[in-house]
């Protein structure tokens, strides 16, 4: 079975000369189907950067992304702009609304943007919506709600149109822990249905409900825990 | 005491933090810099230049008198009062009567000299306006005759080459004169026309080329006095040298009926201790001008302040979380408001003092090249720094009252949203629309009551009206964004975001939008006003003959052969008709027609460009353009020997079946009109095709012979088309001749040029700020949104999209805009057109509304400056710009 | 941890006999704290003893049964209403552990710590996986479910102190780095002592070939 998403041997160094900072020093990593994969580490450590890499809004130094089978590295701007709107999904830790649209219309973006009609797009919105549980919050503004519902929505706009990849970058940081639990509890869920999870967090607590935490430090990966890859998926298809 | 102390205080913490805040973020500072600076710079420019080119009376002594000390002319009183400066008040004749036997003429120098002292220099300066020989015919220039030799002459010309000054048989011309005819080393032949038809011709050698101090463009020429003959024209002009002359001097000369510019007078001119009413008062701005120009500065105002109000808004809106935490330590709203007012403190003040000096620069670089477009000569390079003073000082106002708002609604922030981290606006008050729509029904009301006023009290009201409207536009403007952002449900995302995000943030928003309604409100006006004007002109105009044509008007003692050989030569192969007529003018006097039918004389248009009012013929000549009927009613009395008599298209007087005709005659002592004969003809009233027609009355042969008149060949009319260049070169043929006939080429109506420059010039301004007012909002939005934009790219929005979103600001901001403001300029603009266009007898008045103008701004500006924008605008998302 | 109390506790709800008690305890708790019988009959008669229950007869399958007295029920709200000491510090083999490890030299304490963290990750995720099994609203699963978050928490609480170790001993690595040698590279230098050795692979990874 292919991983939905490859890193291999990624570098990734912001700056140049004596101002060099090495993000990231050759880095593997896979996330495959069903699976959430927890990246754990310090700031610093280059956990955010491993993110935006495999979102295709970074670009590594050295290395190859792939994505579903699709080199990220041999697409320009917009060919990684089409992958971000069919393929990943990303959740932020300030939720990342924008708060000029509803909350049906920041959900349905990524699909309007696809070039799908504002109807159709809109309609997938609200199935999106349901999905996390706040179907009825659709025409609300982000201001007008909560951070665990803003956060819903963001889930919600991270799955909108069969994307297999969701990135979420500390989306607990923001708020309590019991909401945080909720937000997991959706993201794992998603993973369960089929998709594959990065989660980056800071907070173990968080991390514990992916099947494998992955310890960054400097930009390498120090060690791995958690389930064989069987295991979860045995696990996975006993459930 | 300690209250003020604490004041100045809180005034010092609030420069400071606004000083820390311009350099922090320093291309918004850059921004509002420019919106400020801009106007202070270009009207700063623009007074140095004005000023400059304003030659005062001290600065123009030179150029007036040259080196002498006063300038004495002859008047044709033989006593005058005079103001100091005789060319800026003039001078009086005191008493009843003017005795033309005993004023002092050219020649009386002696009774200059009795009065100034025998020992002075004294050179006479004589101008007289002639022409001079061309290849063509005969041109204009201004002549002068002194002796340039003489050192009180010096500073009046400015030798540019050849030699200087003249001797006797020489001249020197200036540059235009040499461009137009004869150059250095060639003659310049001088001819002189007297009243009586009789020339005089004066050959010269041409040394030299000078330039006037006062003048350049117009031909000029100066020789010795005398080397032109003597003109009918006896005014005396001297130079008078040698010291001083005082105001004792001066109305001493005056007793003698010499009217005297002195070089010690203007310098330090007297108090006036003259009698007001013998005169004439210098002419002051007066109160309508003072209106209008208080009016101008003031809409200046408002759209400086409108450009510049959405970059302080957003200033204030990045300072409002420090203000929160000032708030939430417990801040006054009042130290919160001072906070952002002192950002306009700051830059209206840096503002201000760049723009005076920029404007200083500029003025330096711009006074030569407008000195190339202007004919006269400029004073010395002048700053008026009072005036720069006030400029700067206006700077400063504006950008103060660009803060005011943002400064009052960042003192109203809810703190624990600010701080929560909401970026949105609460909603709008419900008042301020209210009190908008109660300005602009008053606007229309002033402008209702201004189209009707006179023309004294129509330019107040209708002014009024204008600022009131825009005011109450500017009021509305709230209200109407947050309306049109909520239909933006359907619309394309980018537009869709646009909307919503600009109804938002509405103190950055509103001022923009109402910077674009303001513009396009004044260019909507203008051009209503300035379109009406023209179609009210080319209403009035009346042609004198078909459109096309060129007629010749012979006078009496014209060589019609050499008029006939001139047209042949410029004009080949164009049919010249003979027209035939009353002569009119004869040498024993002028003769007057009069037409009575049923006891009543016909009212007639009298004038004519053909030569005589009255043709004489069998038929109607094709130039007289009317309808085939009424042609063939025209030719079938005429044929009969009867009389027809024109009226214009709308001319409905009664028809004249038989009119008896009186023939008088006006002799030129200007005795009682003597009749010389009469006679009754079959007549006809009938129409021509124009308003006017181009003679009152067409007679039969045999009409003119029962009157005894003698037909003569009066003008000649030829069907063109006639270029310009020929009609110059026809008329200067013309001016060749011992008589010069009138030449006329009728053109049709020719709107004028400026018309369409200033139409032209609205729409670039109007473009011009538009894009500017649309340009700053449209940035400011797209820097405050860059979050939102990062999300977009986050979630796989193109690289285009930025530009999508910021031609989505752009055309929300102008649309709105223009929306707004084309009904509002159509108040002041559709009451303007009344009593401007309104025919002083007629009480018509004509409307035109530049459709094609309109249009062009307030739906093509919009679309085209989204466009702009859109292009200019980076394609580039900011990709990883999240705040961690 | 008071099993007497939890015993009473538990007798509160209704009369129960030893094997059973066990039975509730671990349904409640998890296997988390395992008892053996013997440690329950045991604290049964030293609370039999206090007054705080009383046996009664033999059931039918010869168990015997026993209640919560009065002053048991006085007892088991007393326990209830006193928060848990925290005076003395448990001791902590963990603890221990990484002081001697930082004291003696020749072990390599990153290694130490990520091992531990790996470990306690791993229980970590054990407890997750067992909570997210344990949903419902039944009293008996909700009890169950907040002491897998307290096993959760502590867990939590561990890394994170692995975390701040970590970090600490980073920054003294660091300043020793500096003070030591100025012409070292001082980074490659720091990193070093978080880089696995070669060859040694921590006994908690089982993904070999996933990743790296």
């Amino acid at each position: 079975m292919n991983p939905i998403l490859e890193l291999t041997d990624v570098t990734r160094v912001h700056g140049e000369g004596a101002n060099q900072v090495h993000a990231l020093r050759g880095i593997s990593f896979t996330a495959h189907a069903g699976e959430l994969v927890a990246v754990m580490g310090p700031s610093g450590s280059g956990k955010s950067t491993l993110l935006t890499i495999a979102g295709g809004l970074d670009q590594p130094t050295a290395g190859t992304v792939s994505v579903e089978g699709t080199h990220l590295g041999g697409l320009d701007l917009q060919g990684r702009a089409r992958m971000r709107r069919t393929s990943i999904g990303y959740v932020f830790q300030g939720f990342n609304l924008i708060p000029a649209l509803t909350a049906a219309e920041n959900v349905a973006l990524p699909r309007e943007l696809d070039g799908i009609s504002a109807r159709a797009a809109r309609k997938e919105a609200r199935t999106a919506l349901d999905e996390v549980g706040i179907g009825e919050l659709a025409d609300r503004f982000p201001d007008d709600m909560s951070g665990g519902q803003q956060q819903r929505v963001a889930i919600a706009r991270a799955i909108i149109g069969e994307r297999r990849l969701i990135l979420a970058d500390e989306p607990t940081g923001a708020l309590d822990t019991e909401t945080g639990e909720e937000i997991l509890q959706l993201l794992r869920a998603r993973c369960d249905a089929g998709a594959a999870g990065v989660l980056v967090t800071h907070e173990a607590r968080h991390a514990a409900w992916a099947d494998r935490v992955v310890f960054l430090r400097d930009g390498v990966v120090v060690d791995e825990t958690g389930a064989d890859r069987v295991d979860v998926l045995t696990e996975h298809a006993a459930r | 005491m300690s209250q003020n102390l604490s004041t100045s205080g809180g005034w010092r913490v609030a420069l400071r933090l606004a000083r820390r805040e311009a350099l922090r973020r320093k291309g918004q500072t850059a921004l509002m810099l420019v919106l400020i600076c801009l106007p202070v710079l270009a009207v700063s420019a623009a007074a140095i230049v004005w000023r400059t080119a304003d030659v005062s009376s001290v600065e123009g002594i030179d150029r007036r008198m040259g080196s002498a000390e006063a300038l004495i002319e002859t008047s044709y009183a033989d006593k005058i009062v005079q103001t100091p400066d005789p060319e800026s008040g003039g001078y009086g004749i005191p008493g009843e009567k003017v005795n033309e036997d005993e004023v002092l003429d050219i020649d009386d120098l002696a009774a200059v000299r009795d009065v100034v002292g025998r020992d002075r220099p004294v050179t006479v300066f004589g101008r007289d306006s002639l022409g001079f020989r061309t290849d063509k015919g005969i041109g204009d220039f201004e002549a002068f005759t002194t002796d340039l030799a003489n050192p009180v002459t010096d500073g009046l010309f400015e030798p540019v080459s050849g030699e200087y000054p003249p001797g006797p048989g020489e001249v020197v011309v200036n540059q235009a004169l040499a461009d137009r005819g004869p150059g250095v080393g060639d003659s310049l032949t001088a001819v002189r026309k007297r009243m009586d038809g009789t020339e005089q011709e004066f050959r010269l050698r041409i040394v030299g080329v000078a330039e006037s101090a006062g003048s350049r463009g117009y031909p000029i020429a100066a020789a010795l006095p005398g080397a032109f003959g003597k003109g009918e024209d006896t005014t005396g002009r001297w130079l008078v040298g040698g010291g001083p002359v005082t105001w004792d001097d001066v109305q001493a000369l005056n007793e003698v009926g010499l009217l005297v510019t002195s070089r010690a007078v203007l310098n330090d001119p007297p108090t006036l201790d003259l009698d007001p009413t013998a005169v004439p008062s210098q002419d002051g701005i007066d109160d309508i001008t003072m209106t209008v120009l208080a009016l101008v500065v003031a809409m200046v105002l408002i759209e400086v302040v409108l450009l510049a109000g959405p970059a302080f808004a957003v200033r204030a809106k990045a300072q409002a979380h420090t203000l929160a935490l000032v708030a939430a330590a417990g801040g006054t709203p009042r130290q919160a408001r001072r906070t952002v007012l002192a950002s306009g403190v700051v830059i209206g003040s840096v503002g201000g003092v760049l723009g005076v000096a920029l404007g200083v620069l500029i003025g330096v670089l711009a006074v030569p090249i407008a000195q190339r477009f202007d004919q006269s000569r400029f004073g010395p390079f002048e700053v008026p720094w009072l005036l720069l003073l006030v400029v700067a000082a206006f700077g400063l106002v504006s950008a103060l009252l660009a803060a005011v708002v943002p400064a009052f609604s960042a003192s109203r922030h809810d703190v624990v949203a600010v701080l929560g981290g909401r970026r949105g606006e609460g909603s709008p008050s419900v008042r301020t629309p209210i009190l908008g729509l109660v300005l602009l029904g008053g606007g229309v009301v002033s402008a209702v009551l201004g189209s009707a006023g006179g023309r004294d009290t129509a330019p107040l009201l209708i002014a009024g009206s204008a600022i009131v409207s825009v005011f109450g536009m500017i009021l509305v403007v709230p209200m109407v964004v947050g309306l049109i952002s909520r239909l933006a449900a359907r619309w394309p995302l980018a537009l869709r975001f646009a909307a919503r995000d600009a109804a938002r943030h509405r103190t950055r928003t509103v001022p923009a939008v109402a910077a674009v309604g303001a513009t396009v409100a004044g260019v909507v006006a203008l051009g209503i006003a300035v379109s009406s004007q023209e179609a009210a002109n080319k209403d009035a105009y009346q042609p004198q003959l078909p459109i096309g044509y060129a007629s010749i008007a012979l006078g009496l003692d014209a060589d019609r052969d050499a008029v006939e050989e001139t047209l042949t030569r410029f004009l080949p192969g164009q049919g010249v008709q003979a027209v035939r007529g009353l002569q009119t003018s004869t040498e024993a006097g002028e003769l007057e027609i009069e037409f009575t039918a049923d006891g009543e004389a016909v009212m007639l248009d009298y004038w004519s460009s053909i030569g005589s009012p009255y043709l004489v013929g069998t038929e109607v000549p094709d130039f007289i353009e009317m309808d085939a009927s009424e042609r063939e009613r025209a030719d079938e009395l005429l044929a009969d020997g009867g009389l027809v008599l024109l009226r214009g298209a709308d001319d409905d007087g009664p028809d004249a079946p038989e009119v008896q005709v009186d023939v008088r005659r006006y002799d030129p002592a200007g005795d009682e009109p003597k009749d010389l004969a009469s006679a009754t003809s079959k007549a006809g009233v009938v129409h021509v095709q124009r308003p006017t027609a181009p003679a009152p009355a067409l007679m039969s042969p045999k009409v003119a012979r029962s009157l005894g008149l003698e037909v003569d060949t009066v003008g000649l009319v030829l069907p063109g088309p006639v270029s310009e260049s020929q009609e110059k070169d026809v008329q200067e043929a013309f001016g060749a001749l011992a008589v010069q006939p009138y030449f006329y080429v009728e053109r049709g109506y020719q709107a004028d040029d400026a018309v369409q420059i200033i139409q032209f010039v609205l729409a670039a301004l109007g473009a011009i700020l538009m894009l500017g007012g649309t340009l700053t909002a449209t940035f400011l939005a797209l820097s405050d949104a860059r979050p939102d934009l990062a999300t977009m790219a986050a979630v796989g929005a193109r690289p285009r999209e930025r530009r999508r979103v910021a031609a989505g600001y752009a055309l929300f901001v102008g649309g709105i805009g223009a929306l707004l403001g084309a009904p509002v300029g159509f108040i002041p603009g559709l009451a303007i057109s009344q009593p401007l266009t309104r025919h002083h007898e007629t009480g018509v008045s004509s409307l035109d509304v530049p459709w094609l103008l309109i249009i062009a701004v307030v739906i093509g500006l919009p679309l085209l400056t989204a466009a702009a924008v859109g292009a200019c605008a980076r394609g580039r998302l900011p990709l990883t710009a999240r705040v961690e | 941890m008071s099993v007497k109390h939890a015993l009473l506790a538990l007798l509160e709800t209704e009369p129960m006999y030893g094997y059973q008690l066990r039975a509730e305890f671990e349904q409640r708790t998890g296997e988390t704290w395992p008892l053996n019988v013997g440690q329950v009959y045991t604290t049964l008669t030293r609370l039999e003893r206090d007054g705080f229950a009383a046996a009664e007869a033999e059931n039918a399958e010869g168990h015997v049964v026993y209640r919560i007295t009065e002053a048991g029920r006085d007892e088991v709200a007393a326990w209830f209403t006193t928060p848990v000491a925290r005076t003395q510090p448990p001791r902590d083999e963990l603890a221990i552990k990484l002081a001697l490890a930082v004291t003696v030299p020749g072990v390599d304490i990153g290694t130490v710590i990520q091992q531990q963290r790996s470990a306690t990750m791993a229980a970590l995720q054990d407890y997750t996986r067992l909570k997210r099994r344990a949903v419902g609203a039944d009293p008996r699963e909700l009890a169950w479910s907040l002491v897998l978050d307290s096993l959760v928490f502590a867990a939590e609480a561990e890394i994170r102190w692995l975390d701040h170790c970590e970090a600490r001993l980073r920054r003294a690595a660091l300043e020793a780095g500096r003070q030591n040698s100025r012409l070292d590279d001082e980074t490659s230098s720091s990193h070093r002592e978080f880089h696995r050795p070669a060859g040694e692979t921590p006994s908690t990874s089982g993904t070999e070939g996933t990743s790296r």
